[in-house]
């Protein structure tokens, strides 16, 4: 038997699917569209119950203008499911009413699962589950998924369904509307789903029209003799039929709801949104929650508690201790010691750990060449190495370079994000499960909506901070496709960090030969991110001709506690998402990069001096000295930043020893220097993102056009940089050129807008004329 | 009068929503249709928090002051009226 679980958004449906399927749930994506699919079996050995469960999205209504509402419908009546549990949030009874109405309408059986009821019980409230089952026509059952009460009772009363029809109702039909619904249901003579279908019709929803092309003229005439609706609601039959449920539901269900205590006159939630959403300190208050959960996941000095422990204390530590204090110090000689008074935060102390792992299987064996004594070479070996290295020691050396350079580091190198990623993925969560990111989205809203996008895509690109995988997954809250869109394209902008080490390295060499405050030239890196973003950002909204964005109209869940089981349903979602790509995606591009890095067009094992990379690269040299960085070592680290973004830094020491060495070796100018941190910093990020970007985009056109733009922009971006560090006066020149492309795109927008307008003119008229004949028809 | 320029805390009836087509079926899903009942608690530059129907949301600027309503009379008031009127 196969039930499908619908009902409103907040109202516990996803985690009632968890508590029924467990861990045999999998993400999938509806055909053709980036809406999650989440399928799961429910078993239970003891009764002998088993269910396949499909949780349809999070929908208020079964009208077809969101790609949510049109699968969930075109699920429901395709009749593949045996019964729709609609899930229904017993605090928030009326609003949730409107969408049961809605189902009961099809022909499906329908079972009512009545959740919260623990919530409810808090609110000093209680409902006659008895009378609502009466009532709707079908069987009720109050639960709490949260608390798992009442699971049981609600899968036999399913298993009761079982090969049961249902007759549709409908609460509308008792009105206004009565004559009008019955007449079009006579002309649909007995099609299946046939009430659903005609009150679709008398609403005009354009889906059923089209299903019933050949009968629209007789049901607008039908229509028209209504005279009622045309006097109160101007003709509007679908405001009719929305203000006949609501009257319904308010009328006879949802006084089922009875006060058992007093109603306080704000609730718990309402105070709590006094502050966390005030005008003034809302903005604030999440900043400062913002910092403390970046200190946990990445801070090396935790809670800043080296203020109060004394220098020096950790430095004798153990190995073992050493992974949750900082134990490295300097010292003049005499007895003054500095640093190794600090303890990591999780974050970092799980990062360590994870390195730590990969240094045990993975770390490189060094074999010394030697004199001995009598003057005969000898090897000798000064680092045994991981138990991997060990094992391969009699290997050929491209089989010990594939498999230990090749694969592991690079899916090494992957994974020491994980921790970090999966704490703050974890933070956010839980922040998203308390109800707490919905409010962030609409403090956020209008600073977002100057430049083109809303409060929703705050969040997402504040996470590429930390990482933007998780952050380009987190777009999947945003509903507008373009904003979707435009929100993916600019989370590299925002630094990761993973490039950090990247500005720390230059940022130490341009400290000691030009003298620049290291704090700032890394701080400088990331405003360019930011201001780069801001203006893509508004030359996208530009050009993409949309008249504004989308109105923002969210809902507000009520505040409640994180629950453990949902939180971590979802971490170990994201896990499992993380390591499959790590090991497939990953390993497969780190493999080809370390091939082209190590052999030569002749398919020898050569330096990396002569790989077919470094050849490659020096092709290519030309095209990047406009940028200042003209030198295929520069070239070839940014390329395996694709693997991960500190490999650039890794690779310019393989390559020329040490970044200082490169940057004396190939004369680079300062302003070639910062030119290159900018192109790293926003030209296509490593295969991890791009990864979650193409799976997002969902078309490999998309995704190409996504990565031309990244490699676009940071070419721009780094060559204004470079020529206006050489030459400052060209800045007036840039300035101008932004200035004249902003002009430009303004009258493009402007030349789309009125195009729009025109066309919806044009359609008025038709629509006036076809109206006009009627009237003379008549 | 619009939902920006409404007064906080006090009951109010949703009148006309004068928005696209679209937002206009959004809200009406969401529960905001003429008619309707609704709080204002909150308001941030125009961008606004109502309780309609036992939920909490927020909408911005734009949709706001598309939203026509008026002063709702409260059971509680009609009483005083009745009273006021009695007398």
């Amino acid at each position: 038997m196969k039930i499908a679980l619908a009902g409103n958004p907040n109202c516990g449906k996803t985690t009632l699917f968890n508590a029924l399927t467990g861990a045999t749930a999998h993400v999938g994506n509806w055909a053709g569209v980036t809406v999650e699919k989440l399928q799961g079996v429910y078993k239970d050995r003891k009764s002998g119950i088993a269910f396949d469960i499909v949780d349809l999205p999070g929908i208020y209504s079964l009208s077809p203008y969101t790609p949510e509402e049109i699968i969930s419908r075109n699920y429901i009546l395709s009749h593949d499911a045996d019964v729709v549990l609609n899930v229904v949030d017993a605090t928030n009874l009326e609003r949730n009413l409107y969408l049961t109405t809605q189902l009961l309408e099809t022909d499906m059986p329908v079972v009512v699962a009545l959740n919260m009821e623990d919530s409810l019980e808090k609110e000093g409230k209680s409902i006659d589950v008895e009378l609502l089952s009466q009532k709707l026509g079908v069987p009720v059952v109050s639960i709490s998924a949260l608390k798992q009460k009442g699971l049981k009772e609600l899968m036999r009363t399913i298993k009761e369904q079982e090969g049961k029809e249902r007759k549709a109702v409908s609460f509308i039909t008792r009105g206004v509307l009565k004559d009008t619904v019955d007449e079009v249901f006579v002309l649909l003579n007995d099609d299946k789903d046939g009430l659903f279908d005609s009150i679709k019709l008398v609403e005009g929803d354009k889906l059923t029209k089209e299903k019933y092309k050949n009968l629209v003229d007789d049901i607008e005439q039908i229509k028209s003799k209504n005279k009622t609706v045309l006097e109160k609601y101007k003709g509007d039959y679908e405001a009719c039929v929305a203000d006949c449920r609501y009257r319904y539901i308010n009328e006879h269900l949802s006084n089922l709801v009875t006060f058992v205590s007093p109603q306080p006159e704000l609730s718990k939630s309402d105070k709590i949104d006094k502050v966390l959403t005030h005008k003034f300190w809302g903005i604030p208050i999440f900043l400062l929650i913002i910092l403390a959960v970046f200190h946990i996941t990445f801070s090396e000095n935790f809670l800043y508690l080296s203020i109060v422990i004394p220098d020096g204390s950790f430095k004798d530590a153990g190995k073992v201790a050493s992974l949750f204090v900082d134990t490295e110090y300097e010292t003049d000689g005499e007895s003054n010691i500095s640093g190794a008074n600090s303890i990591k935060s999780p974050g970092v102390f799980l990062q360590g750990l994870v390195e730590e792992f990969a240094d045990l299987v993975n770390a490189p064996r060094v074999v010394e060449e030697s004199v001995n004594e009598n003057g005969e070479a000898v090897t000798v070996v000064t680092e045994e190495g991981g138990w991997i290295p060990r094992l391969l020691k009699n290997a050929p050396a491209w089989a010990q370079g594939i498999i230990c350079n090749g694969i592991l580091s690079g899916v090494f190198g992957v994974i020491s994000f994980l921790p970090q990623i999966l704490v703050l993925f974890l933070f956010l969560t839980i922040l998203e499960d308390t109800g707490y990111m919905a409010r962030v989205a609409f403090i956020m809203d209008r600073a977002f909506r100057k430049i083109g996008l809303s409060g929703k895509s705050f969040m997402p690109l504040l996470m590429c901070f930390g990482c933007a995988v998780p952050g380009i997954m987190a777009t999947r809250t945003i509903e507008n496709d373009k904003e979707r869109r435009a929100t993916i394209l600019l989370a590299p902008f925002f630094s990761c960090g993973a490039k950090s080490p990247i500005w720390f390295a230059f940022a130490a060499v341009l400290a000691s030969t030009v003298g620049w405050n290291p704090e700032f030239t890394v701080f400088g890196v990331y405003l360019v991110g930011i201001a780069v973003a801001v203006i893509a950002a508004l030359i996208i909204k530009k050009l993409s001709g949309q008249k504004g964005v989308t109105p923002f109209i969210m809902e507000l869940p009520t505040y409640h506690a994180p629950q453990f089981k949902s939180v971590s349903v979802h971490i170990w979602q994201k896990l499992k998402h993380f390591l499959f790509r790590a090991g497939t995606i990953i390993a497969a591009s780190t493999v080809v990069i370390w091939f082209l890095l190590n052999f030569s067009f002749s398919f020898k094992m050569v330096g990396e001096e002569e790989s077919i990379l470094a050849t490659v690269g020096g092709w290519f040299e030309w095209l990047f000295v406009p940028l200042g960085f003209g030198n295929w070592k520069f070239i070839v680290a940014s390329v395996t930043g694709l693997i991960a973004k500190e490999e650039v830094i890794s690779s310019i020491e393989v390559l020329a020893g040490s970044v200082e060495a490169l940057i004396t070796e190939s004369g680079v100018s300062t302003a070639g220097i910062f030119a290159y941190m900018a192109f790293n910093l926003l030209t296509i990020p490593c295969m991890a993102t791009v990864g979650a970007a193409a799976a997002e985009f969902g078309s490999a056109k998309k995704t190409v056009g996504a990565l031309a733009f990244w490699l676009v922009t940071s070419y721009v971006v780094a060559f204004i940089i470079n020529t206006v560090g050489s030459y400052w006066w060209t800045a007036f020149i840039f300035a101008f050129i932004i200035a004249a492309i902003m002009v430009i795109a303004h009258f493009v927008e402007k030349k789309k807008h009125i195009d729009t307008l025109r066309r919806e003119a044009a359609e008025e008229m038709v629509k006036n004329t076809d109206k006009a004949e009627e009237a003379q028809n008549d | 009068m619009y939902l920006l320029n409404a007064p906080f805390n006090s009951q109010l009836e949703v009148v006309k929503i004068n928005t696209d087509e679209k937002t206009k079926n959004r809200l009406q899903n969401i529960g905001v249709i003429a008619g309707c009942k609704l709080v204002l608690m909150q308001s941030n530059f125009g961008d606004v928090i109502v309780k309609v129907r036992d939920c909490r949301l927020a909408m911005n600027k734009d949709v706001a002051r598309r939203i026509e309503v008026e002063r709702a009379i409260t059971q509680a008031e009609e009483k005083v009226n009745e009273d006021s009127f009695g007398r």
